[in-house]
């Protein structure tokens, strides 16, 4: 008998992984409406600059997106084919146990790719913002790292929580303050600790990244800090996400 | 070598299709599985009876590389589990006690899916073939979850046998099908045996076991109890006490699983 190798597995697996993620309706919401909806949303209204300028707008609209595809649609999506035996089929093939996994993170960085490109292309036409090119090239490298963030915090979600219900409720009581704490970092409206804590946060440091990616704001120290934090966030939680992960339903 | 993404470093089949040899698996401190030992021949259909706890399903799942044994050695006509997962799940076939696919695939996808994880190119023509061959050619576009349930067994059972395994893994794969559908199935797994492949199976119905394995062993807390053919077993425990007790006329092999594993009820 022949044994495949690693390589065609995984191409088989992005095959099948790429044409479920178009065909669920939810993933789609996520990818790319909310953006949409928020990118346009924040725009409207007599004091919508309150907000932030433009950039700002962009950034949050990104943020959300992805906050949305790692917490929500991709957490609850891997609980889901868990709970009902997906990965234990896929685990009997000779497929190496990663390529299942890695297979699943590259769809995910693929939707997030595609949402980063429709928002900008979006903002330009619509939003009249343009950026230099070498400015897209960055918030596209940005938008991807923030999506490592995300994702690895999805990971650690399921991971540590058994069921896929109890995921779900999970999951948007977690949604709440991610987004929350992504929008009170560039102000002190709510007091100086809160806007200490959302600067830090995963959402804050994606903004502070992508403000500066985008050229609405000097790469500063923070810039660094935030970008390393974000390393450091994707360590962390993707290091929780894969050591308590569990293939089969518990 | 590589030809087309596959490896050719797999052995010959040959010999024994499989060699358990003091097979041992624990979930923290229970031991679900306590020494199990068991050889099946190449075309043998070998059936692993025991109540619901017994360590059927967890014997199966290390086989199949789902769960690593505290201790203990697997082989697949020689091929060590342990060691080349990858070889010896190329060797196996498995029909899961409750099998899901991803369920935004169609079943065409999901058998192009799984042939190619086997390294078996299939073209539509040859899926639309195989689909209509279990009769289910007129559900290729359908999702998963929208077949019965003996449609989805019979194409979990395709699958399974998608990349033909010379070893056939079937965990209770007749237990909700109607009569029609289990007697189909059964016919399957007999055209199986006579193309020469192995099938290691367990079930609840001692009638099947009977009337289809050509060896069973019949286990509980985690140890086999007894192993032969239903005739050997019945006419070796034919005369203890718990037997004659438990029969209602002549004896059966539900007689001797009745006796050897107890009346009371398992969770």
């Amino acid at each position: 008998m022949a044994v495949p190798t690693w390589s065609s597995s995984l191409k088989v697996l992005l095959r099948a992984d790429t044409t479920a993620q178009v065909r669920t309706s939810l993933s789609l919401v996520l990818t790319f409406a909310l953006p949409l909806i928020l990118l346009v949303a924040t725009g409207l209204g007599k004091n919508s600059a309150v907000l932030g300028g433009p950039a700002f707008r962009i950034s949050l609209a990104l943020t959300v997106g992805l906050v949305s595809i790692g917490t929500v649609g991709y957490s609850l999506a891997i609980a889901r084919d868990r709970d009902t035996g997906v990965f234990q089929r896929l685990r009997v093939t000779p497929a190496p146990t990663w390529t299942i996994m890695v297979s699943r993170w590259i769809v995910q960085l693929g939707a997030v790719l595609v949402m980063a490109i429709v928002v900008l292309v979006v903002a330009a036409l619509f939003v009249g913002v343009t950026l230099p090119p070498q400015d897209y090239l960055f918030t596209i490298l940005v938008a991807l790292l923030g999506s490592a963030v995300f994702l690895s915090i999805g990971q650690a979600i399921v991971g540590l929580i058994a069921s896929a219900d109890t995921l779900n409720a999970a999951g948007r009581l977690l949604y709440v303050p991610l987004i929350g704490l992504s929008l009170f970092g560039n102000t002190d409206r709510l007091g100086t600790t809160v806007e200490l804590v959302s600067r830090w946060s995963p959402g804050g440091c994606l903004e502070t990244l992508l403000s500066a990616a985008m050229g609405a704001t000097a790469w500063t120290g923070q810039s660094w800090g935030a970008l390393f934090a974000s390393f450091g966030y994707t360590a962390v939680f993707a290091v929780i996400g894969i050591r308590w992960f569990q293939w089969g339903a518990r | 070598m590589r030809v087309h993404g596959v490896t050719s470093e797999a052995p010959p089949v040959t010999g024994l299709a499989l060699q358990v040899n003091d097979l041992h698996v624990s979930y923290g401190p229970k031991r679900a599985v306590d020494g199990v030992s068991l050889d099946i021949n190449q075309g043998e259909i070998f059936g692993l009876l025991g109540p619901n706890g017994a360590g059927k399903t967890s014997t199966l799942s290390a086989i199949e590389g789902l769960l690593k044994p505290t201790s203990g050695s697997i082989l697949i006509h020689q091929v060590d589990v342990r060691a080349h997962p990858g070889q010896a799940k190329s060797l196996i076939g498995v029909q899961l006690q409750s099998t899901s696919f991803q369920s935004e695939l169609k079943i065409s996808e999901i058998v192009k899916l799984y042939a190619g994880l086997y390294g078996v190119p299939l073209t539509k023509p040859a899926i639309s073939n195989s689909l209509t061959e279990i009769h289910l050619g007129d559900e290729a576009s359908r999702r998963f979850s929208q077949l019965s349930g003996g449609q989805q067994k019979r194409l979990a059972l395709l699958i399974a046998t998608v990349h033909d395994p010379p070893l056939v893994l079937l965990d209770e794969p007749t237990s909700g099908l109607d009569p029609q559908a289990r007697r189909q199935l059964w016919d399957r797994i007999e055209r199986f045996r006579k193309e020469g492949r192995s099938i290691l199976l367990t079930t609840h119905s001692m009638e099947e076991a009977q009337a289809v394995c050509d060896r069973v062993a019949i286990m509980d807390h985690g140890k086999i109890l007894t192993v032969g053919t239903p005739a050997a077993l019945i006419a070796a425990h034919r005369d203890d006490p718990q037997v004659r007790q438990a029969a209602h006329g002549e004896v059966t092999l539900e007689d001797v699983f009745i006796a050897l594993t107890g009346r009371e009820l398992r969770d």
